[in-house]
């Protein structure tokens, strides 16, 4: 009940943002495009589809990875990225304490009214680049994988919620205010092997790769970038372990996050 | 009907009401609250400070009733505001609204506040006052055409509407229209309890008296039990039922506003309005003045001129004002104006600390 509370408000939020911050709304469209033309003309520069193969060891195709990686990698990432953002965001602008003020835990109130804005930016860019995956795949290939990667990003969120709440109370105590996130945020992509293939790190950051909740989605976007239909059953299994993982890190996040909020709640920066 | 008069009748009223109805709606017991906060000694050291922000205050509200939190900056009245609305836990002692305790049951308590903590921010810039109104409507657990209906009154209700700025982004309101959303909002969920930190800050005259009207009203008429800080003892003496006067984490004084005052019946204030030459520390002069008089002496600085002001028993006014009108003309301060006034809770504050006052 109040959880449906605080996504409905949280859309609407969104909503009203989009409409009346129209300039920022266009370059949320435009950007991705950008980064794409970028990053693949480097490629197209340095090396060429065939040897870009043959690191991936898959049969993929270069655009649809690119469009599969950033968007599921980064998006799930930036659950913890954005709900460190909008913190600073409502501590700047005098808001937090109204936000806290809704009757439930800190934590959940932070993290469920960030969901819609993470799922609406999911959304948009899926929408945005779906012309262009149909273009490559052909139209029902192209859905079936557009689904696939809606799902991948909604699930790849649910591991990092509970790190996002305890993230969220740390990022109230600090006193400076910068959100550590955006340099954690490359490594993490790395060790995810969204750069570079996990397979070509060293030992140790495999290791750290294997827990990485990330590492699994970054495995998803690959398997829907494969050419033709996308191979149902291997997607299936790193779904189940994305949940596993959601299970564990959220139980380990649920027995910090009390101490977490206290902690926030004792410091008087609300 | 003035403010005070109609204060007076309403007091009556509630008055006939008898014992057993009026309830305690805010329950304060032996709250205590510590900030920690290190000082920074070059690149990695530095120093733990402990500041005792309240140490051990204790009060009730009733319900109906606007209760003043009066002291001066530093004094713990935001630091009170914020315990009772669920936003910082207390070291120690105990608070409860509505029979609810604000640590542990802290949800139940968000369901019965509404609370305004600052006037000139917490609200979103790039949304206009009234999808500001709506969404935090919406958060706050209204829907629907109630909430919409909710969102129409309270704009009317707090003056916006009238003042055709309830589609105009919250950045571009003026200072006296974002202390009205924030009343506003704080009014959202129909609360029986309403929570104010320093409601007319920085306010110009015409908002000031608005938003206070409205306070009373809210709580005389509406019935709802209304908590507000201020350091402007005058709005106390005109908005509040009851006054606790705060100062360095304690409750020095609680009572009516005409109780309180008479603790200081005995004498009258003696106001000389003045200017002084530059060069002239306030505080050498103040010392000079309670040297000179042998009263309570302060000055404030009001209006681009200052204000002296010894609190003496009637008898003595004479003659404490010519020592004082000496002192000033010894330094070579201009003098406007002298009034004796009646005592107001200014002298109150001044007797009970001995300080300059606020
Ligand atoms: N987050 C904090 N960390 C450390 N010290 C704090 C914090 N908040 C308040 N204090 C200190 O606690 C004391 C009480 O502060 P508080 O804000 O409650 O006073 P106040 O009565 O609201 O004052 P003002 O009229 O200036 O708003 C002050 O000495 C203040 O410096
Ligand atoms: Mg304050």
């Amino acid at each position: 009940m109040s959880l449906k509370t605080l996504l409905k408000s949280g859309f609407t939020l969104e909503i009203y943002f989009y409409k009346n911050n129209r300039a920022t709304f266009l370059a949320m469209f435009l950007w991705p495009y950008l980064m794409l033309a970028l990053i693949l003309g480097m490629g197209y520069l340095f090396g060429s589809p065939s040897a870009f193969r043959q690191n991936v060891r898959m049969d993929v195709d270069p655009v649809v990875y690119y469009v599969a990686s950033t968007l599921i990698a980064m998006s799930a990432l930036s659950v913890m990225w954005g709900v460190g953002g909008s913190i600073l965001w409502y501590k700047w602008s005098g808001t937090l304490p109204y936000m806290l003020l809704s009757p439930n835990r800190m934590s959940t109130t932070l993290v469920f009214s960030f969901i819609p804005r993470y799922m609406l930016g999911v959304l948009i860019q899926l929408a945005e680049f779906a012309p262009l995956i149909m273009l490559i795949e052909g139209v029902s290939n192209g859905l079936v994988k557009i689904g696939i990667l809606a799902l991948a990003a909604t699930v790849g969120m649910i591991p990092l919620l509970g790190f996002s709440a305890l993230f969220a109370s740390f990022l109230i105590t600090i006193e400076e205010e910068t959100n550590v996130l955006s340099w954690l945020n490359p490594l993490i992509l790395l060790f995810s092997g969204a750069f570079y293939p996990a397979y070509l790190l060293p030992y140790w950051a495999r290791l750290i790769s294997q827990i990485l909740p990330t590492t699994y989605t970054v495995e998803l976007a690959r398997l829907a970038a494969i050419v033709g239909a996308p191979p149902l059953a291997p997607i299936t299994f790193l779904i189940g372990i994305l949940l596993g993982i959601a299970l564990i890190y959220n139980s380990l996040a649920y027995l910090l996050v009390g101490y977490g909020e206290k902690k926030a709640m004792k410091k008087g920066a609300i | 009907m003035s403010l005070n008069q109609k204060n007076l009748t309403l007091t009556q009223e509630k008055m006939s009401l008898g014992e057993d109805e009026v309830k305690e709606t805010i329950i304060v017991k032996d709250l205590v609250k510590n900030y920690t906060t290190y000082l920074r000694k070059g690149l990695f050291k530095r120093e733990k400070k402990v500041v005792h922000a309240l140490k051990g205050i204790s009060f009730d509200v009733k319900k109906g009733e606007v209760f003043g939190l009066l002291g001066p900056n530093g004094a713990g009245k935001t630091t009170t505001v914020k315990i009772l609305s669920t936003l910082l836990l207390p070291d120690g002692g105990e608070a409860r609204v509505l029979g609810y305790d604000v640590v542990k049951e802290a949800a139940e308590v968000r369901k019965v506040i509404g609370v305004s903590l600052s006037v000139e921010k917490g609200f979103f810039w790039k949304l206009t006052g009234r999808e500001n109104l709506t969404y935090f409507g919406m958060l706050y657990g209204l829907n629907g055409e109630y909430l919409k209906n909710r969102v129409e009154k309270l704009l009317e209700l707090v003056g916006l509407k009238q003042l055709e700025v309830t589609d105009k982004l919250y950045e571009e309101y003026s200072l006296g229209m974002k202390a009205r959303l924030s009343l506003a909002r704080a009014l959202l969920i129909d609360p029986q309890v309403v929570i104010l930190d320093e409601p007319t800050l920085g306010l110009d005259p015409p908002s000031a008296r608005m938003l206070r009207e409205m306070l009373v009203k809210i709580a005389h008429e509406d019935g709802k039990t209304v908590l507000v800080t201020t350091h402007n003892m005058f709005e106390a003496e005109m908005v509040c039922d009851r006054v606790a006067i705060i100062n360095e984490g304690e409750i020095i004084a609680l009572d009516t506003v005409e109780r309180l005052k008479q603790r200081v019946a005995d004498s009258v204030s003696l106001e000389i309005f003045t200017f002084l030459p530059a060069g002239i520390p306030q505080e050498t002069l103040v010392l000079k003045l309670r040297e000179a008089t042998g009263y309570p002496s302060t000055i404030f600085a009001e209006n681009g001129g200052y204000r002296v002001k010894v609190v003496v028993p009637p008898g003595d006014a004479g003659e404490a004002t010519s020592k004082a009108l000496r002192v000033l003309h010894e330094h070579k301060c201009s003098v406007r104006r002298v009034e004796i006034k009646e005592p107001t809770l200014e002298d109150v504050f001044i007797k009970l600390t001995g300080k300059t006052g606020f």
